[in-house]
């Protein structure tokens, strides 16, 4: 089946493809049509950032690096009188937009659900590959993609009714009172809805992909290298860990980078059990937290009732600073698969 | 030497337990996954569902149905003859170069959280265009989501048209349109079928970005393009499992139902019929 | 069977390191090696020998228990290495694997460094001691030859190396390991001429210390390098027998007709 994984391995496929017209583009009307198709995927791009760049700059005076060190979310009173100014840009007194609390809520949670994500993926990959009977094998990928088209608003759904009562109720009041001596375990358990049950929640819909990739990528490898371990003396888990997963190493930490990316920007699921604190960070990993895209969709009514304009400004902010985030990851991730091409 | 063996095997063993009990937790949360999902929509299906309009908290569900496969159907009107598009021009005409620069616009496009892409359209469209809430923003929100899954699957579709085909109908003394039309794309017409499928699912489960270009409405959309708001399923399940009322709830698993059903028939039934009529219709060394 | 030993041979006579007893190899229901029985004696070269599809590999990988690593292939009958049998159901095949080992068609080297395809055997074993796997990585390319060519590039990536090399490093990779038999598949088929050679030069030396079962489409390759010879043919082992017998004195016609190009 066509796998739902964009980039990684994609690069292997861009062989150049035979064209069939040895005229050049500017010649045919089928050539002129379809650069204009490609011109507008480029102008996309260029666009969304430009102007969202433009839209935000009155914001990004404003808050300067506030936006991303500074607790405090407050669109200011809207019915005092008088501004807020800073760099020359006017809010309602009181206003400050900072936006510590959702960069770490978005850190934090990516990062706890790679932390469960990650084994998880392998562990389910390696068994299809190395364990599964040939017959189990196409239903359980059928499964996992499955998996992977479920929408974020179903995940969240099944996140509030079956997941975070579960937590509430069950794993925090456990794990604060037996492990609370470990830091950032202990005190309050919380109602559900936090840091814990939000990286869940990211792990189980960032998992699938990071199967389907990893399960790609170890087929891909040729049998004899599995076959050359064996045949020297070794069990099939030393012949997995020590001979095959170092040749695929950067295949693996490629579809890692791409699944971390993803769970930056997951809105829906996040919204739902995250919690949505403001003006709070998480005091342990049940604490409740919010992530930047988290709060853009939760603070939307909020900030167009600011009448001037900046708290708006300042979510687009939020919606920019996620895009450069992403931005890295992706590239990163597209470097490290790179090097891999090279190397061999 | 012996004992080596006997605790490497033993600690083979105690991985390989480990890798299979995490793909059974796995298989496990998927079926409580769904099985909530299916035990609970199916209970709260009704045929009045499909009748009525969601009258704030409760009622039908008509006008989400109706929304999302208006706002889905445009997205792929919009989408289809610019990611095939684009990726026939790579495949075909562009030079070397210019291929790099489309395929990384694409890779950054694949990497753009859909809230950006919602907000982008928001401050864009909605706000300083002033189309208000529309179908339009909403379409174009989904069609540049579907955008990178449609153009790489049509750019890997044609990359692989078999070499030995194109020269066989070449120097048969085709015309390049000809040995285009005739021989590439049916050839890359699957593959591009199943990345426009898999566009279409993602774009069913989309809700973020929708709530900031096609907004809400508890009517039945008008094929009013601008400043008039739009319905959606996946906006039932978000906000009305958050109403106090037992109704509510109802709807909101129903609309999650509903989604499923036509995510499962997108992604698995229309791939799969995709599959076998590809496999019927060719068979290439 | 035994492999016969004409009175020239019997001064030279060698205790039986494999005896291969009634093995049949199924995959699936497809029957492909019928009760084959053979012997193959110590410190000599053994050349399974056969036109492509006779079942010589597949009667190769049965020696080192390969088949347990393909679904729905089944060995029985018995294979005993100094009088055990290495199928009982007590014996691990891993422990199998550090006394048989294998050379394949195509070199096969770990994506690593040179050194760390050499000691990859006893690191998985168990050993970690710098010097030890230094000292072990030494000799075991020099017996595979290929030490003066590497011994400034251990830390250079196997795949560097070319054709020749890398199938040198697999066998100095498999040595490395102190097996007591190795099995080689093909060992030159992938290889240029002159590598050929090589490898062949390198297994005139083998013998010394091994017991080598190599199965080769080449019967000039079998008749330069080995000692034994036995003829497979459609899954049957048809004859066994000294190298010098079976080529000048074939007691089955199937194997005279072998021998003498009719097929093949």
């Amino acid at each position: 089946m066509a796998s739902l994984t964009p980039t990684v391995g994609g690069s292997r496929a861009r062989r150049a493809a035979v064209p069939f017209s040895q005229s050049p583009a500017s010649g045919t009307l089928a050539g002129v049509l379809t650069s204009i198709a490609a011109g507008i995927c480029l102008l996309l791009v260029v666009l969304m950032l430009l102007f969202l760049l433009w839209y935000t700059w009155p914001a990004i005076r404003y808050n300067g690096l506030s936006i991303l060190s500074d607790i405090t979310w407050n669109i200011g009173n809207q019915y005092g009188t008088g501004s807020s100014i800073h760099n020359g840009v006017a809010a309602e007194p009181g206003a400050e937009f900072g936006g510590l609390v959702f960069l770490v809520g978005t850190l934090l949670s990516a990062l706890l659900a790679m932390v469960f994500a990650v084994p998880l993926a392998l562990g389910v990959a390696l068994t299809i590959v190395y364990r599964l009977p040939e017959r189990l094998r196409l239903p359980t990928n059928a499964l996992i993609e499955l998996m992977a088209g479920i929408p974020s608003v179903v995940y969240g759904l099944w996140g509030t009714i079956v997941l975070v009562p579960w937590v509430g109720n069950h794993v925090a009041p456990f794990v604060t009172h037996h492990f609370g001596f470990i830091p950032f375990l202990g005190g309050d358990a919380g109602s559900g809805n936090g840091l814990f049950a939000a990286a869940i929640v990211l792990a189980i819909m960032v998992m699938p992909i990071m199967v389907a990739t990893v399960r790609d990528v170890l087929l891909a490898q040729p049998k004899s290298i599995y076959e050359a371990s064996m045949a020297l003396g070794s069990t099939s888990w030393q012949a997995v860990t020590h001979a095959v997963l170092p040749s695929v190493r950067t295949g693996i930490v490629g579809a890692i980078l791409v699944a971390f990316g993803r769970a930056l920007g997951e809105t829906m699921a996040v919204l739902m059990v995250a919690g949505n604190a403001i003006n709070i960070l998480p005091q342990n990993i049940f604490s409740p937290i919010n992530t930047i895209a988290a709060v853009v969709v939760s603070q939307l009514e909020s900030a167009v009732s600011d009448a001037s304009g900046v708290a708006q400004r300042s979510l687009a902010e939020l919606a920019l600073v996620l895009f450069v985030i992403s931005l890295a990851v992706n590239t990163i991730a597209r470097v490290a698969i790179r090097g891999q091409d090279r190397s061999h | 030497m012996v004992s080596h063996v006997k605790r490497n095997v033993a600690i083979s063993r105690f991985w390989w337990v480990l890798c299979i009990a995490s793909l059974v937790g796995a298989l496990l949360v998927l079926l409580s996954l769904f099985g909530f999902v299916f035990v609970r929509g199916i209970a709260a299906i009704r045929p009045d569902i499909f009748v009525t309009v969601t009258q704030g908290i409760a009622g039908g569900l008509a006008n989400a149905i109706a929304g999302t496969m208006l706002l889905v159907t445009l997205a792929v009107v919009l989408v289809v003859p610019v990611g095939i598009g684009a990726a026939i021009w790579v495949t075909q005409f562009a030079p070397d170069r210019l291929r790099i620069v489309v395929r990384l616009s694409i890779d950054v496009l694949f990497g753009v959280p859909s809230i950006v892409v919602g907000y982008f359209l928001y401050v864009a469209l909605v706000e300083t265009a002033g189309w208000g809430f529309s179908l339009v923003a909403g379409s174009l929100a989904l069609a540049i989501i579907m955008l990178p899954y449609v153009y790489r699957a049509a750019d890997l579709a044609f990359s692989a048209v078999p070499r030995d085909l194109v020269e066989a109908s070449v120097a048969l003394g085709a015309r390049p349109l000809t040995t285009f039309l005739r021989v590439a794309f049916p050839w890359a017409l699957p593959g591009t079928l199943t990345g426009l499928l898999i566009g279409v699912g993602i774009a069913l489960g989309e809700t973020a970005p929708l709530i900031y270009t096609a907004g809400w409405s508890n009517y039945m959309p008008t094929l009013a393009p601008t400043h008039s708001p739009v319905g959606y399923l996946t906006y039932v399940v978000w906000t009305f499992i958050n109403e106090p009322f037992k109704e509510s709830h109802q709807l909101a698993y129903a609309a999650a139902f509903l989604l499923m059903i036509g995510i499962f028939v997108t992604n698995f039934v229309a791939r799969a019929a995709v599959e076998y009529w590809a496999s019927r219709t060719r068979s290439h060394a | 069977m035994i492999p016969t030993m004409s009175p020239v041979d019997m001064r030279e006579e060698r205790a039986e390191k494999l005896i291969v007893q009634n093995v049949d190899v199924f995959y699936g229901q497809f029957h492909a090696m019928k009760k084959a029985s053979l012997g193959v004696a110590e410190h000599c070269v053994m050349a399974l020998i056969g036109p492509s599809g006779c079942g010589k590999s597949t009667f190769l990988r049965a020696l080192n228990r390969m088949h347990d690593l393909t679904p729905g292939a089944r060995v029985e009958g018995e294979v005993l290495l100094d009088g055990e049998n290495i199928y009982a159901p007590e014996v691990d095949p891993v422990s199998i694997r550090h006394r048989i080992g294998m050379v394949f068609q195509r070199p096969n080297p770990f994506p690593k460094t040179v050194f760390e395809n050499v000691v990859y055997g006893p690191r998985i074993h168990g050993e970690k001691r710098r010097e030890y796997l230094l000292e072990v990585a030494e000799r075991s390319l020099r017996s595979a030859a290929l030490w003066d060519e590497v011994k400034d590039r251990l830390d250079r990536p196997a795949l560097q190396l070319s054709g020749g090399q890398q199938q040198r490093l697999c066998i100095a990779r498999c040595l490395a390991v102190d097996p007591e038999v190795i099995l080689m598949d093909e060992p030159a088929s992938a290889l240029d001429p002159i590598a050929t050679s090589k490898i062949e030069d390198l297994i005139e030396d083998l013998k010394r210390e091994y017991t080598v079962v190599i199965v080769t489409h080449s019967m000039q390759q079998a008749a330069r390098i080995s000692d034994h010879t036995t003829f497979f043919l459609s899954g049957e082992l048809i004859e066994s027998g000294t190298t010098s017998d079976i080529f000048t004195k074939p007691k089955d016609k199937r194997t005279e007709d072998y021998i003498t190009g009719r097929y093949g």
